[in-house]
């Protein structure tokens, strides 16, 4: 939609907003056509979807989401030594497994080990958040 | 060696033919650097082949960052071991553990996993193994003759030309790439539409970059493809989780085939091998394609077809030789014309770009480094590999024996510090887990996500060419038809648009 305020130019000068406004063209036609098959029931038939999961896999998946959104919201103030070892165990205890003692070690040691594999090893200038600055 | 070369014109790979380039590729792949990245990528490509959940297109995406410090000959050719040495990797798990590392290697879970249950386990793996470096061996001898001519005949091409090509590689894969239709062009769509946020590029206008400043760089590759496969792989893992998977040990004396199986693979292994490179020809899904192909083919040459599926071993050595050769076909178009026509090889068109190298057909003459200490690299790997798979095979499988969370939990890790080490930006990461979830819930709904990456890597050069053929041409958008190779081109184009749904409809018509 926002390709219309760009400007279109002439046919042999053409403009930044002719290439997305065909694309935008190409891209409506193609979600009517799927919109009206599906409305039809066809398409969740003839291409076997999976239906999405209920219950606790559902929840696994939201969670595991937000697991990650939350990392990357807290990146800049916490640091990524905090942030990743939060991750790692809210991703091992999410994908079950039961023991919190092995879930907070694995934690803390990958998040040491990643943190000075990242930094020191490939350079790599990850925010050092409240631990270590 | 460069003083054989001493002017980088367009007339040196006129007069020299091809024993001397691939003598002068081997001068550079052997020199050291070069020669390391080649057995990090493919011990990385093995890694992630073995490892379901993380397939070749994340670890490149994931590795694109670290070559930033390397020469772009170093990057590539470390970048084109992890797209081979997968096709290595796959076949371990989908034998042992019936399940299969990578999607090319889906169709080897058929025959393999049951010859590993005969006790044969080791006789399939180490076909699989031989028929790869077979088949990948050939592959590259093809790839080498065919290669450079087809870069001269694409010197002719102008911008018409190379807008055609593009368009029909994409129409193309969307449609081989099975599914629907529909939803394959919408992926197109929504990469032609990721690659035009940024910087326009003639009048340098920002769009679609709601004010963001770091949009304006356009969106990155990286963050995309590992959302999409990385992320959105472990999401879609994470959602059916089971406990460690059974896997059948193997012995190391067990891993000689009987004289008697040779003789059944060494056919198979040719014919997949040639027919391997000529689907990674064709644009879309190469590797994958060239799997179920070549199984069909065997299935119906076989005088024995009853044993598909109880563990034949021509099942396990023709598909597995032909995905090997497959990807060294898929590097015949992005070596020869600078367009890659699947989403691997669109990965390595992005690490060419990101080092500052401009592909098209004048790359080998040009940077007759980059071409040949490729080609040269890669009959290197595949020995590595050989080496690496036979002896080494059960260290690889064991990988499978970490807890699955703890897998998951550091590839997730692995894609947020990879991308978030492209420019050190948070949005990227941002834009990374959009396309986790967005991954997530296209692939349940059975969206081809391949045209994505490729229509994102496309796109720009898709805008470009159509542009400038307007231009050349006064406006006249006949250009594009008139002339005979993008008549010819678009016309195969619209007979794959044209064609899939009759074969179709004439298929259900049958049926019934």
């Amino acid at each position: 939609m926002g390709s219309l305020h760009l400007p279109m130019g002439s046919a042999d000068r053409p403009g930044a907003g002719v290439y997305p406004f065909l694309v935008a063209i190409f891209l409506i036609a193609l979600s009517v056509r799927l919109l009206i098959r599906s409305l039809k029931g066809k398409e969740a038939q003839e291409e076997r979807e999976e239906p999405f999961p209920q219950g606790k896999d559902l929840r696994r998946v939201v969670f595991l989401g937000l697991a990650l959104t939350l990392f990357a919201i807290l990146l800049r103030p916490l640091g990524y030594g905090i942030g990743s070892a939060v991750l790692m165990g809210a991703t091992l205890r999410l994908l079950g497994m039961p023991s919190w003692k092995k879930i907070i070690l694995i934690s803390i040691v990958s998040a040491a080990i990643s943190y000075y594999l990242f930094v020191y090893v490939l350079d790599v200038p990850l925010p050092r958040g409240i631990l270590f600055s | 060696m460069s003083w054989m070369f001493p002017s980088p014109g367009a007339s040196f790979s006129l007069d020299m033919d091809s024993l001397q380039g691939l003598a002068y590729g081997f001068g550079v792949a052997l020199g050291g650097a070069n020669l390391l990245a080649c057995l990090l990528g493919v011990f990385v490509g093995t890694l992630v082949g073995v490892l379901p959940g993380i397939g070749p297109i994340g670890a490149m995406a994931l590795l694109i960052p670290s070559t930033f410090a390397l020469g772009p000959t170093t990057a590539l050719i470390m970048l084109a071991g992890i797209y081979y040495g997968s096709m290595y990797g796959g076949s371990t798990t989908s034998i042992l553990v019936n399940v299969p590392g990578e999607a090319a290697s889906v169709v080897t879970t058929i025959d393999g996993y049951q010859m590993a249950r005969k006790g044969r386990a080791g006789a399939a793996l180490a076909v699989s193994a031989v028929g790869s470096f077979v088949a990948g061996t050939l592959g590259i001898v093809a790839l080498m003759l065919f290669a450079p001519p087809l870069a001269q005949v694409a010197l002719k091409f102008g911008p018409p030309e190379y807008f055609a090509l593009t368009l029909v590689g994409l129409i193309f894969l969307s449609q081989l790439g099975g599914g629907s239709a529909v939803k394959s062009f919408l992926m197109v769509g929504f990469g032609l539409m990721l690659s035009a946020v940024g910087m326009e590029p003639i009048s340098g206008l920002p769009r679609f970059t709601f004010g963001q400043l770091q949009l304006a760089q356009g969106v990155e590759l990286v963050p995309v493809a590992m959302g999409l496969y990385g992320i959105g792989e472990v999401l879609i893992i994470a959602e059916r989780i089971t406990g460690i998977p059974q896997m059948i040990r193997v012995k190391f004396r067990e891993l000689f085939p009987t004289t008697e199986e040779w003789k059944r693979a060494f056919p198979p292994m040719i014919r997949g091998g040639v027919l391997g490179f000529f689907m990674g020809l064709i644009p879309g899904p190469a590797a994958i394609l060239s799997t179920f192909t070549a199984y069909a083919l065997e299935k119906r040459i076989s005088r024995h077809p009853e044993e598909f599926g109880r563990g034949a071993i021509e099942g396990v050595a023709g598909p597995e030789s032909a995905n090997n050769s497959a990807t060294a076909g898929a590097m015949v178009p992005l070596l020869a014309l600078g367009v890659p026509f699947a989403p691997a090889t669109a990965m390595l068109l992005g690490a060419l770009i990101i080092h500052g190298v401009q592909p098209g057909p004048l790359l080998m003459s040009q940077k007759p480094e980059i071409f040949w200490g490729i080609v040269a690299s890669m009959y290197i790997g595949n020995l590595m590999l050989l080496i690496l798979n036979l002896p080494l095979v059960g260290v690889f499988a064991s990988i499978l024996n970490l807890p699955q969370p703890l897998l998951l939990g550091l590839i997730l890790l692995l894609c947020l510090v990879g991308t978030f080490s492209v420019n050190n930006s948070l949005l990227d990461i941002y834009i990374l887990i959009g396309m986790g979830g967005a991954g997530y819930i296209l692939r349940k709904l059975r969206f081809d996500l391949a045209p994505v990456i490729l229509a994102l890597v496309l796109g720009p050069m898709l805008e470009k060419t159509l542009r400038q053929s307007l231009f050349l041409a006064r406006g006249d958008i006949r250009v594009i038809v008139t002339r005979p190779i993008t008549a010819f081109l678009l016309l195969m184009g619209l007979a794959v648009i044209i064609l899939r749904p009759l074969l179709q409809w004439s298929k259900r018509f049958r049926e019934k």
